[in-house]
C-alpha cells in the first residue's frame, strides 16, 4: 500500500512528547482505511461459509432459519398449509431480512478484523528485509539476509542501517530512530550493560556510531511480528469472559428455541396454526442477536486500542485483567525515575579532600561498564584524577545485588570498592577500619535530597560519598492521581536506601513504597498482594524483575528495559511510560462494559418485539388486545420487528468499536447509568423503532 | 404392515453397522452425519405422517420430520456450546 511508509508512522516534531491529556498522547496509527468497507462487504459473504457461522451460536441459529425460511419462500405449504396471504412475497421477505441480519453481523466482525489488518499492514511494511552483517566467531563479516538471522547471532550494524531484528547490544554507543514502532522521532541512545538501552527492535534505524548486536529473536517471532499478530487477530482465542459470555447467549437461545418449538403445539390446539415463517421471526427477535452479532467485534476492536497506544499485548486475558487490577507494583529507577542516574557530586568524608575521593572513586569505576559508573569516571576526569596505576595488571569487581558493591582490585593488592552505603561500612569494619559520623551526614544529605548515595572505599578508609542524581519523570504525579481515583494502589519498590526511597516516593505521590528490596522482595510483595486475593500489576524493566513481572497477573515491561523483562511480561509499553497502566486498565473496563451494555440493550429490546408479534400471530385467540403499538397488520408487525433486529446492528457497530466511554465514576454509579441508558433505553427505543418502520412499510405497501 | 417390515429392517442395518462405522472413525465426518440424519428421517416422517392420520401430505410429513431434527440438532449444538465452548 502505497501510503504505509514508515513516514506515516512518525510525529512532526522532534521535541519530546509532552504528558498532556490522555487523548493527545493517543498515537493514532496512520492507516489505510480506503477500501476497507467495501472489503469488509466481501468479507461478510465469504463469512457466511457454515464452517466460520459455527463458531457464533445465536447467528448460526438465525443462518438455519433464513435457510428454512427460504425454502418456505419456494413452497409455503411445505410445512402444512397455514392461513395468510402473499404467502410467497411476505416468506420471501423474511428471508431476505434474515439474511442480512447474518451478512451485518459478519460485516461487524469483518470491519473490525479489517482495521487491525490495516494497521498490520502499516506495521508489516516497516518490516523489510535487509541484508545483516553477520559476524562469524572467526571475526569475519558475512553478509545475510536478514531472514537468515537466528537467535545467538552477533551482527554489526553502523549508521544508517536499519537494524536487521530484536536484538540486545554487546558492544558500542550509538542513537537510534525507534519512530517505526513508537511514532516518536527523537533518537534514543543506546549501549550495552544497562538495564534501560540495551535492547534494539528489528526495523528500527541506527543513526549514527555503530553497535554490535546479538540476536534475540528468530524470524517472525521479532517485536513487529507480535505486535502484526496481535492487531491483524490471526491467532485469536476467545477471551475468558468471551468464553462465559458466548455460554450465556447460548442458554439463551437454547431457551427460545424450546419455548417456540413447543409453539406450534399450543397453538394448533387451540386453532391458531402459526406458519413455520413467522414462527422463526419469532425465534430470531428474541434470541439475543444484538449482542450476539457485535461480540466479537467489540474484542477485536479492543485488542486494537490497546496497540494504538503503543502497548503491544501478548493476549486479551491480559487486558481483560487489567480491567480488575487493584494494585500496581512500579520499580523505582527507570520506571518512576528516568534511570540513568549520573553522578553529581563528591562529598569528601574522613578528612579527605573532593580530589582524594575523585581519585579512588575514578579508580574503583575503572572497569564499571554502568552509566553510573562511566558518569563517575566522567566527574573525576573532570576534578583531575587521572589513573595511576596499571589497568591491565589490575582486577574489576562487578556489582551483585547480594554484595551490592562493585570496585577493583589494585595490582598492589589494595582493594577499591563502592557502592551502598551499608555495605561499605561492613567492609570498612572488616577491614579494621573505623566509621566517623559525618558519613552518615553525608549519607542522609544525599537521601534527603532524593539522589543515590554510593560510597567509596580504599580498605579499611572512607574516602566519602558519591552524590547520584535522579529525576522522577514529569507529568506522573498527576497519572497516580488518577489511578487513586480508580480504585488502584500504587505501591513504589526500590533497592535504594529508606531516605531516598520516602522522598521520591513522596515526589511521585505513590500510596507506598518499600525501600530496600531485593529481587525476592518483590516476588514476596506481589505473592503477598494475590493471597489478599488481589489483582496485581507490575511494571518494570530489568532483568531482576523478570521473576516479578512473571508472577504478576499483570506485567508491563517497559520497551526500554531488557529483553528478560519483555519476555517475562504479558504486555510491552513502546512508550516506556509507567502509567500507562492507566491507559490499558481503561480499555479492560471498557471491553467489559461495552459487552455488558449491549447485552442489556439485546436483551431488553425482546420486551417490545413479544408485543410486536405475539399479538400478530394470535389475533384469533384475543391476544390482539396487545397490539400497543397499533401496528397495521400481522404482516406488518412481524416484518417491522425483524427489520428494526436487522438494522440495529450496523447501527451499533460504532459503538461497539469504540466502545462506550469509559468514565471516572464508581462502580455502583457506573452501572446505574449504564441500566438507565441501555436497559431502559433498550425498552423504549424499539417501541418507537418498530413503529415507525411499520408506518413506512405500510405507507409502502409491503404488508 | 411392509412399512413396518421394512423400518425394521433399516433399524437393524443401522444397529449391525454403527460399531464398524465407529471403528473406522468415518461417525465423525459432517457429510456422513447428514447422511444419517436423512436417513433417521425416512423413519420418523411415517411417524409423523401416522400422528396426524393422513391429513397432511407425504411431503409435509418428511419435511416436518427434518424440521424436527434440524431443531434438535441446534439445541443439541446449543448445549454442546454451553458445556464446551472452547471447542467453538
Amino acid at each position: 500500500m502505497s501510503s504505509s511508509e514508515s513516514s506515516s508512522l512518525t510525529t512532526s516534531s522532534t521535541i519530546p512528547p509532552t504528558r498532556g491529556p490522555r487523548y493527545s498522547r493517543h498515537h493514532t496509527a496512520k492507516v489505510n482505511t480506503n477500501g476497507l468497507y467495501a472489503r469488509a462487504i466481501r468479507e461478510s459473504f465469504v463469512k457466511l461459509d457454515p464452517r466460520i457461522m459455527v463458531r457464533n451460536p445465536v447467528m448460526f441459529v438465525v443462518w438455519v432459519g433464513t435457510i428454512i425460511t427460504a425454502l418456505t419462500t419456494i413452497d409455503p405449504n411445505l410445512f402444512g398449509s397455514t392461513p395468510g396471504k402473499n404467502q410467497y412475497f411476505y416468506n420471501g421477505l423474511i428471508t431476505v431480512i434474515l439474511f442480512f441480519t447474518v451478512v451485518f453481523a459478519n460485516f461487524a466482525e469483518a470491519v473490525a478484523e479489517g482495521r487491525g489488518k490495516a494497521q498490520a499492514d502499516a506495521l508489516r511494511a516497516t518490516r523489510s528485509d535487509t541484508t545483516a552483517r553477520r559476524l562469524s566467531p572467526n571475526g569475519l563479516v558475512q553478509e545475510v539476509s536478514s531472514t537468515n538471522l537466528r537467535k545467538g547471532d552477533l551482527v554489526k550494524v553502523i549508521a544508517g542501517d536499519i537494524i536487521p531484528a530484536d536484538g540486545e547490544v554487546i558492544e558500542g554507543i550509538a542513537s537510534v530512530d525507534e519512530s517505526a514502532i513508537t511514532g516518536e522521532s527523537a533518537p534514543v541512545l543506546k549501549e550495552p550493560g544497562t538495564d534501560i538501552s540495551s535492547s534494539v527492535t528489528g526495523g528500527t534505524r541506527i543513526l549514527s556510531d555503530e553497535l554490535t548486536i546479538r540476536i534475540t529473536a528468530d524470524p517472525g517471532q521479532g517485536f513487529i511480528d507480535r505486535m502484526i499478530a496481535l492487531v491483524e487477530g490471526a491467532e485469536r482465542t476467545k477471551t475468558p469472559n468471551e468464553i462465559a459470555l458466548t455460554v450465556l447467549l447460548a442458554g439463551l437461545t437454547l431457551i427460545f428455541l424450546v419455548v417456540v418449538a413447543i409453539l406450534p403445539l399450543i397453538a394448533n390446539y387451540r386453532g391458531n396454526p402459526v406458519s413455520i415463517a413467522t414462527l422463526i421471526s419469532l425465534l430470531v427477535a428474541l434470541i439475543p442477536t444484538t449482542i450476539g452479532g457485535l461480540l466479537s467485534a467489540i474484542g477485536i476492536a479492543g485488542m486494537d486500542r490497546v496497540a494504538q497506544f503503543n502497548v503491544i499485548a501478548t493476549s486479551g486475558r491480559a487486558v481483560e485483567a487489567c480491567g480488575d487490577v487493584n494494585t500496581l507494583i512500579l520499580d523505582k529507577t527507570g520506571t518512576i525515575t528516568l534511570g540513568n542516574r549520573l553522578a553529581e557530586e563528591f562529598i569528601p568524608v574522613n578528612g579527605h579532600s573532593e580530589k582524594d575521593l575523585a581519585q579512588v572513586a575514578l579508580a574503583s569505576s575503572i572497569f564499571d561498564q554502568t552509566p553510573e559508573g562511566k558518569s563517575i569516571v566522567g566527574l573525576a576526569n573532570r576534578l583531575g584524577a587521572k589513573v595511576d596505576f596499571d589497568e591491565t595488571k589490575a582486577e574489576g569487581i562487578e556489582f551483585t545485588a547480594k554484595t551490592r558493591m562493585s570496585g577493583t582490585n589494585l595490582p598492589n593488592g589494595v582493594q577499591v570498592r563502592k557502592g551502598a552505603v551499608d555495605a561499605i561500612k561492613g567492609f570498612v569494619r572488616s577491614r579494621g577500619g573505623a566509621l566517623t559520623s559525618d558519613l552518615d551526614q553525608a549519607y542522609e544529605r544525599v537521601s534527603r535530597l532524593g539522589g543515590t548515595p554510593l560510597a567509596v572505599c580504599k580498605e579499611g578508609d572512607v574516602y566519602g560519598i558519591i552524590y547520584l542524581k535522579d529525576i522522577v519523570k514529569p507529568g506522573i504525579r498527576e497519572r497516580f492521581d488518577q489511578m487513586r481515583r480508580m480504585g488502584i494502589r500504587t505501591i513504589m519498590l526500590t533497592g535504594d536506601n529508606r531516605i531516598t526511597a520516602s522522598v521520591i516516593a513522596a515526589e511521585a505521590g505513590v500510596d507506598d513504597f518499600i525501600a530496600e528490596a531485593t529481587p525476592e522482595d518483590k516476588m514476596r510483595v506481589i505473592q503477598a498482594e494475590q493471597a489478599e486475593n488481589k489483582i496485581v500489576a507490575m511494571t518494570g524493566d530489568g532483568t531482576n524483575d523478570a521473576p516479578a513481572l512473571a508472577q504478576a497477573n499483570v506485567g508491563v515491561a517497559m520497551n526500554s528495559g531488557t529483553q528478560a523483562a519483555k519476555e517475562a511480561a504479558n504486555m510491552v509499553d513502546l512508550d516506556s511510560d509507567p502509567t500507562k497502566l492507566i491507559d490499558i486498565v481503561t480499555i479492560g473496563k471498557q471491553l467489559l462494559i461495552t459487552r455488558g451494555a449491549l447485552t442489556t440493550f439485546s436483551i431488553a429490546n425482546d420486551i417490545s418485539k413479544y408485543f410486536a408479534i405475539i399479538p400478530a400471530i394470535f389475533t384469533a385467540v384475543g391476544l390482539g388486545n396487545l397490539n400497543i403499538m397499533a401496528l397495521a397488520s400481522p404482516q406488518s408487525a412481524v416484518l417491522s420487528a425483524l427489520i428494526f433486529n436487522a438494522l440495529i446492528i450496523p447501527a451499533l457497530i460504532p459503538l461497539a468499536l469504540k466502545g462506550v466511554q469509559f468514565r471516572p465514576l464508581s462502580a455502583d454509579q457506573l452501572l446505574q447509568r449504564n441500566v438507565y441508558v441501555y436497559g431502559v433505553g433498550g425498552i423504549i427505543a424499539p417501541f418507537i423503532g418498530i413503529k415507525i418502520i411499520d408506518i413506512i412499510i405500510s405507507a409502502v405497501g409491503l404488508a | 404392515m411392509k412399512n413396518l417390515k421394512l423400518v425394521n429392517e433399516i433399524q437393524t442395518l443401522l444397529a449391525d453397522l454403527t460399531p464398524e462405522l465407529q471403528s473406522h472413525g468415518l461417525l465423525r465426518s459432517l457429510p456422513l452425519k447428514l447422511f444419517l440424519a436423512l436417513l433417521l428421517n425416512l423413519i420418523i416422517a411415517p411417524t409423523v405422517l401416522a400422528a396426524t392420520g393422513g391429513s397432511i401430505s407425504r411431503l409435509n410429513a418428511y419435511a416436518i420430520g427434518l424440521l424436527g431434527l434440524v431443531t434438535v440438532g441446534l439445541a443439541i449444538y446449543l448445549m454442546m456450546v454451553m458445556l464446551q465452548p472452547q471447542r467453538f
